[in-house]
């Protein structure tokens, strides 16, 4: 009874201050969010190379950027989920381990986290030759192991050619790198230089190298004369830690089942401050492993945890955390919109299933779903705004384009547009369809009517789905919503092929959009709203593709081969503005990325785009994170 | 009948007990249309030959009476498995159980200590407000979700900053002396032992009420007060001793509950045991990992109602083995 | 094969007068008040439709996540005055992150009663539109707060009282028969055919029931509907349930069959199916009834822990169990929001309720006290 009392003098007090307000923030004020803060962290500028000599060796060491540290210190981080599945780089393929393998193994290029641009980590230098095919890498002098034999350029050889090449552990990498379907060669060129080639200009492969760790042929290259299932036992979750031999930040001390994983520095880590003191500055590094969102929550308040990296605060969450901030001793960050997309699809499928001779889709079905006046209908029925108020708590903004706002290729003409039923009332009049009293009829007579399918288990998207099926209850359309379990979902989506429509996300390329080839080509693995089967040789036939779908394969293949930035730039418009205009996708919503950090915490330098999969996070530039006093603990 | 070929009979009944459930399981997984490859579909990084080459390595794609017959002779040359990520199923769960079995041996102790001695009171002072208040604290105890009270005492902590959130050692664990490292899980154990024994305690109270009612209106206990023994002795020298002779039965399920632990708790509260290994692995298909987990829990079940007989045996020579 | 005894027999004296079990539950208390608060839940989810203001699907998604309207008793003058509610508007500040409710003081809203609202079927048959309270468009009076869809968490209480309270009885329907049949038979059967069915019994028993209970719950095909959803999980809950009980089933016929009286009725010629019904099964009565008392908790907790992990009651529909997984989701907030506790709270009521009841329905069945 307090509690409402309470609540409603406060309101009365709110209202007396503020007499009439608008109802929603408008779409320009709501794109307040959009904005990270860009001028918070003013960009540095490129690694300066320096050179130690010693009496054994001469090293070419990255300098940092940041401010000078000292060393000390135990930071921990965590991650919701069941923990690492392995700690084999090349054997990985989920999400957590291959986070953790950022860690513990450098790579050869990486993307600057202000510009986005490819530069050297491992290597000094990357040329690219004057016909684009191929790519002299330099290593940098004097660069270790952690045991201390050196990383040269046959490590490099024996990582693309064998480890990769040949498809140990994740053989996925090899389809990553690969140009259609061909895989580069790399050759040495001399101890520390290889050249690779690839048979074609392909503009993606340097952003794909930057996803390869390279590994030490002396340790590993023994495994590989075995048969390839022994591979997926190397290094996995219960080996030895000190058999692991590595080249990045930190190296595995320990892994506690179930509980954590604990990495110290290593020692022989190629980077130094301005004062010539080796990094990191991080004496240990604990990545914890909390199966609970808000249990991640709890622990960050109560001490346990430095920092809460992007995707653990959620909408709900944020503006509760804002409020802490001064008692919490801590700091929040806004990074922008995430580059997941969350979207409605349509079946524009067309075929029939050659195991039963049935239509995947009805063909009543068929006839709507590939009516464009049909999808913009529904795209100018749906009020995204509204979601982001109810699901996200305002925290996120409305989505119009697959390319996220966050990326440095959207098409900024692309305009967004708020709800309007009347132009969506319009578009299905000039579609053929007509609005009775009991509903809308298609131009053949039939009612309107399809289901909606969703994973379940999942308050936001139940909640998106309900809202979508509210929206179009008003223009006469019955939706059903069903949500199933997400692994018949992906099986309905992969192989059954018999939904019609469905609400789901996708994690989405934040630099280099060609890396979404697999969704928008034809023939591509997840072109999901017109999903081709692939034949016995693996391969997917493409023999019924629509024009703007040939226009998009065609857009892709010159991104993919145009080394000119300003041509790229416009390939890149012209298939998201067929994307706006087809709606094959209907974008909803992206959430804002959000970080919080204790205030004991120094060089903490989130950007847009510097980021990588957890536990690196928005922690680019993790060698140079470092506590302002060294007593790590206790002192909040 | 001597205790030894009493075991062995006994191992032999339980064989075909465990063929069993063991079929049961494997059908009732192949039943849930649930893909352990979901996950790597959804990822647009993965190719297609990857994803074909993971279900060779698992070998998903031979027909399911063919895939048990290999998980069956596997397991009877010793070998659990590997799990889908790879590791030893084996490593995981001697990994995690003994976690759990810290946990579940605590929470047995504390159960017993709390339960027994209110039993006896509750039974003593029956129908009196003794009684009544052991029933409310019983029945509540009962009636609470654990998730539930696992999450409230999470925050509970949070707000007192006394208890760690969740886990079971802290980060610095394997810095600290021997008796750092004890108190250390001691003060990680406290939420989970609370929530699991007070949701625990209603059941071994209760019994332990009726039993002993039961046992204070037998003849030899009105024959122990005619004789003129003072009522205390009564009660506690004769009457609780015989009370808790069929309680020792309970303990044979609480054993096989020892390692199936609590998984809704286990996942709230980040604690590493097998309850959550298992809940994750039945949710995402891990086939070699959930039968293991189940045999495991078969395995418990038949032990301890073995160890349940056989104690009641030295704890009551009337009791014959057959 | 009644003895023909005179009624003129003088009692000799006045005994104190046997309570039929039914009159020493109600002179319990705790019992009394536990079983008074059953009827009243059960009532309330019954007649749902009419008692609450919204349906269990209505939404005014502009009013998502609000807190509890607030009633006023007292107008601008301080002097009370009937009900009244004013409309409530949400706003966010991107500075801050936060949503904010605010009221607009320009227009009252007084509570209506017995007002004309959704249509509905009581019990699918009874049509009606006539809702004890409300309050005119564009008001709305959500009395504990609205949930992600803008919908009204009262009513949906009410709602979700149907699923989950009938959940514990039907499963109740479903797993008993089976339990007491199959171990009445194997009781009766003895030999191999005991041997056989006690361990196909035991081996279900044996799965962890939880693990059971979400490997069933998962092989559910997706394509249903949500009422057959719902039948279909209060199967798989029965599922756990009737072995435990045919065990201990077959071990009361096994003991009671070698009482005086069945030998007596199958010396005299009774067949042996006739005496396992007539005779042996209603001695088992009172433990079946206090088993059901106890069973019904049990299932009502494992509803909400399946909807916990997203295989019980689906969305839209509202059921305790995941009005509660959407309460847990918001945990860090929950000392600003207690109203999203409700569902816990009511889940927690009904179980103690039962436990109680059924307590004193076994203290008051036991045969061994009965005449104290």
């Amino acid at each position: 009874m307090r509690r409402r009392l309470a609540l409603f003098c406060a309101s009365a007090t709110l209202v007396t201050a503020c007499s009439s307000l608008p109802k929603q923030k408008s779409m320009a004020e709501s794109n307040n969010l959009s904005v990270a803060s860009p001028d918070k962290f003013p960009n540095p500028g490129p690694f300066k190379l320096v050179t130690v000599n010693t009496d054994k060796s001469m090293e070419e060491l990255w300098q940092s950027r940041g401010d000078t540290g000292h060393r000390g210190g135990t930071f921990t981080v965590s991650t919701f989920g069941s923990g690492p599945k392995t700690f084999n780089p090349w054997a990985a393929a989920d999400v957590e381990s291959d986070g953790i393998g950022f860690l513990m193994f450098e790579h050869l290029v990486d993307t600057d986290a202000w510009t986005g641009k490819a530069y050297g980590r491992l290597a000094k230098s990357i040329e690219i030759s004057a016909d684009k095919k191929d790519y002299i890498i330099t290593l940098r002098k004097g660069l270790q192991w952690s045991d201390g034999k050196p990383i040269t350029a046959d490590d490099v050889v024996f990582t693309m050619n064998t480890l990769i090449g040949r498809g140990f552990g994740n053989s996925s990498r090899r389809d990553v790198l690969s140009v259609y379907g061909k895989f580069p060669t790399t050759t040495k060129v001399d101890n520390l230089t290889v050249k690779i080639h690839t048979d074609i200009p392909f503009v993606p492969f340097l952003s794909s190298l930057s996803g390869v760790a390279i590994g030490p042929k002396h340790i590993v290259e023994p495994i590989t004369k075995k048969p390839m299932k022994e591979f997926q036992a190397f290094w996995d979750v219960n080996c030895d830690p000190k058999s692991l031999v590595t080249s990045g930040r930190f190296k595995l001390l320990r892994y506690v089942p179930g509980q954590r994983a604990e990495f110290v520095r290593n020692e022989k880590y190629g980077m130094v401050d301005r004062t010539g003191t080796r990094l990191p500055y991080l004496d240990k590094f604990v990545y914890a492993i909390v199966p609970d969102q808000n249990t991640q929550i709890l622990k960050f308040y109560a001490g346990e945890l430095e920092l809460l990296d992007i995707r653990s605060v959620k909408g709900p969450d944020a503006a509760l955390m804002k409020q802490r901030e001064k008692t919490g001793n801590f700091t929040m960050h806004g990074l922008g919109p995430d580059d997941g997309t969350m979207f409605i699809m349509f079946n524009l499928n067309r075929r029939k299933n050659p195991e039963n001779g049935k239509y995947y889709v009805e063909p009543m079905k068929q006839k709507w779903f590939n009516n464009i006046y049909f999808r913009q209908a529904v795209n100018h029925a749906l009020d995204r705004q509204r979601i982001v108020n109810n699901v996200l708590r305002g925290v996120g903004i409305p989505l119009y384009t697959p390319e996220s706002e966050a990326s440095p290729f959207i098409n900024k003409d692309l305009k967004p547009y708020p709800q309007d039923l009347k132009l969506a009332s319009e578009l299905l009049a000039k579609g053929g369809f007509t609005k009775k009293p009991d509903g809308l009829y298609d131009a053949d007579g039939h009612k309107v009517e399809f289901s909606l399918l969703t994973n379940s288990g999942n308050i936001i998207r139940d909640a998106v789905c309900i809202i979508i099926a509210d929206e179009l209850k008003k223009l006469g359309i019955k939706v059903n919503y069903q949500p199933i379990d997400f692994n018949i979902l992906i099986s309905k989506v992969d192989h059954a092929m018999d939904w019609e429509a469905i609400v789901m996300g996708l994690t989405g390329p934040r630099l280099e959009p060609y890396d979404g080839a697999n969704v928008w080509k034809s023939d591509g693995r997840l072109h999901m709203f017109d999903q081709r089967k692939p034949d016995s040789t693996g391969k997917i036939p493409v023999n019924d593709a629509r024009d703007w779908e040939t226009k998009i394969d065609e857009l892709f293949d010159k991104m993919a081969t145009t080394f000119d930035e300003a041509k790229r730039h416009k390939y890149c418009n012209q298939y998201q503005a067929i994307v706006y205009e087809q709606q094959p996708f209907i974008y909803l919503y992206t959430p804002l990325l959000l970080t919080a950090i204790k205030n004991s915490v120094g060089n903490y330098k989130p950007m847009p785009l510097g980021i990588n999969y957890t536990p690196l996070g928005s922690m680019h530039n993790l060698e140079e994170i470092y506590f302002y006093n060294t007593q790590s603990k206790g002192t909040n | 009948m001597s205790v030894p070929i009493y075991i062995l009979k006994r191992i032999l009944q339980a064989l075909p007990l465990l063929f069993i459930i063991s079929v049961m399981s494997f059908t009732m997984l192949k039943l849930a249309p649930i893909d352990p490859l979901a996950t790597l579909r959804a990822n647009p990084a993965i190719s297609a030959a990857a994803i074909k080459a993971e279900e060779e390595r698992l070998g998903l794609n031979k027909p399911p009476v063919v895939q048990y017959g290999i998980w069956l002779s596997s397991l009877l040359q010793g070998d659990l498995g590997v799990s889908t990520s790879g590791s030893s199923v084996f490593v995981l769960l001697m990994q995690r159980a003994g976690n759990t079995l810290l946990l579940g041996v605590l929470t047995i102790f504390f159960t017993w200590l709390i339960a027994v001695p209110l039993g006896v009171w509750a039974a003593v002072h029956r129908g009196r407000w003794q009684d009544k208040l052991c029933s409310m604290i019983s029945t509540t105890g009962m009636s609470m979700p654990t998730f539930l009270m696992a999450l409230l005492l999470l925050m509970v902590a949070l707000a007192t900053r006394m208890l760690p959130i969740g886990g079971l050692t802290s980060p610095d664990f394997f810095e600290r002396d021997s008796l750092g490292q004890v108190l250390d899980m001691a003060q990680h154990l406290i939420i989970p032992v609370t929530v699991l024994t007070f949701v625990g305690l209603a059941g071994i109270q209760r019994q332990m009420r009726a039993n002993l009612l039961d046992v204070l209106r037998a003849e030899y206990v009105r024959t122990a007060r005619a004789k003129g023994l003072p009522e205390n002795t009564v009660i506690y020298h004769h009457a609780v001793r015989n009370a808790i002779n069929p309680l020792i039965t309970l303990l044979g399920f609480e054993f096989a509950a020892l390692l199936s632990g609590a998984a809704l708790t286990e996942t709230v509260l980040a604690y590493p045991g097998l309850g959550r290994l298992t809940l994750e692995a039945v949710m995402t298909k891990d086939m070699n990992l959930v039968m293991a987990s189940i045999m495991l829990g078969g395995v418990m079940l038949i032990m301890g109602n073995l160890l349940a007989d056989i104690l009641l045996k030295f704890v009551d020579p009337r009791i014959t083995l057959q | 094969m009644e003895s023909i005894v005179l009624a003129t027999e003088i009692p000799v004296e006045i005994a104190p007068i046997r309570k039929t079990p039914w009159q020493r539950l109600w002179h319990d208390k705790v019992a009394r008040m536990g079983l008074i608060v059953l009827i009243l839940l059960y009532f309330c989810a019954a007649f749902a439709d009419p008692l609450t203001p919204y349906s269990m699907f209505y939404s005014d998604a502009d009013l998502a996540n609000a807190p509890p309207t607030p009633v006023h008793f007292e107008d601008a003058k301080n002097e009370p005055s009937w009900p009244y509610v004013y409309q409530v508007e949400r706003q966010f500040d991107p500075a801050t992150f936060r949503q904010t409710y605010v009221e607009k003081t320009e227009k009252k809203f007084p509570l209506k009663l017995f007002v004309k609202g959704e249509a509905y079927k009581v019990f699918g048959i009874i049509a009606g539109d006539i809702h004890l309270f409300g309050i005119d468009d564009p008001g709305r009076i959500f009395l504990l707060g609205s949930d992600i869809n803008g919908r009204d968490n009262f009513s949906r209480l009410f709602f979700g009282a149907q699923k989950s309270l009938t959940i514990g009885f039907l499963g109740l329907l479903v797993a008993f028969p089976i339990g007491i049949i199959y171990g009445g038979v194997a009781g009766f059967a003895g030999g191999i055919v005991d041997n056989i069915m006690m361990r196909i019994a035991e081996a279900i028993m044996s799965i962890p029931s939880f693990y059971l209970l979400i490997g069933l719950a998962a092989i559910l095909p997706p394509g249903m509907s949500s009422s057959e959803r719902f039948a279909l999980i209060t199967v798989i809950l029965s599922m756990i349930g009737w072995a435990g009980l045919s065990r201990i089933i077959r071990g009361m016929v096994l003991s009671i069959r070698e009482e005086e009286f069945v030998q007596a009725a199958l010396a005299s010629g009774m067949a042996e199916f006739t005496t396992v019904v007539k005779h042996v099964l209603p001695q088992t009565a009172s433990f079946v009834i206090v088993a059901a008392t106890q069973g019904v908790p049990g299932f009502i907790l494992s509803e909400s822990g399946l909807s916990f992990i997203g295989l019980g009651i689906q969305q839209p529909d509202a059921s305790w169990g995941n009005m509660l997984k959407a309460a847990l989701d918001n945990v860090n907030d929950l000392v600003n929001q207690p109203w999203l506790i409700a569902p816990g709270i009511l889940i927690f009521i009904t179980i103690l309720c039962f436990n109680t009841v059924g307590d004193v329905l076994r203290d008051v069945l036991d045969p061994k006290t009965q005449g104290t």
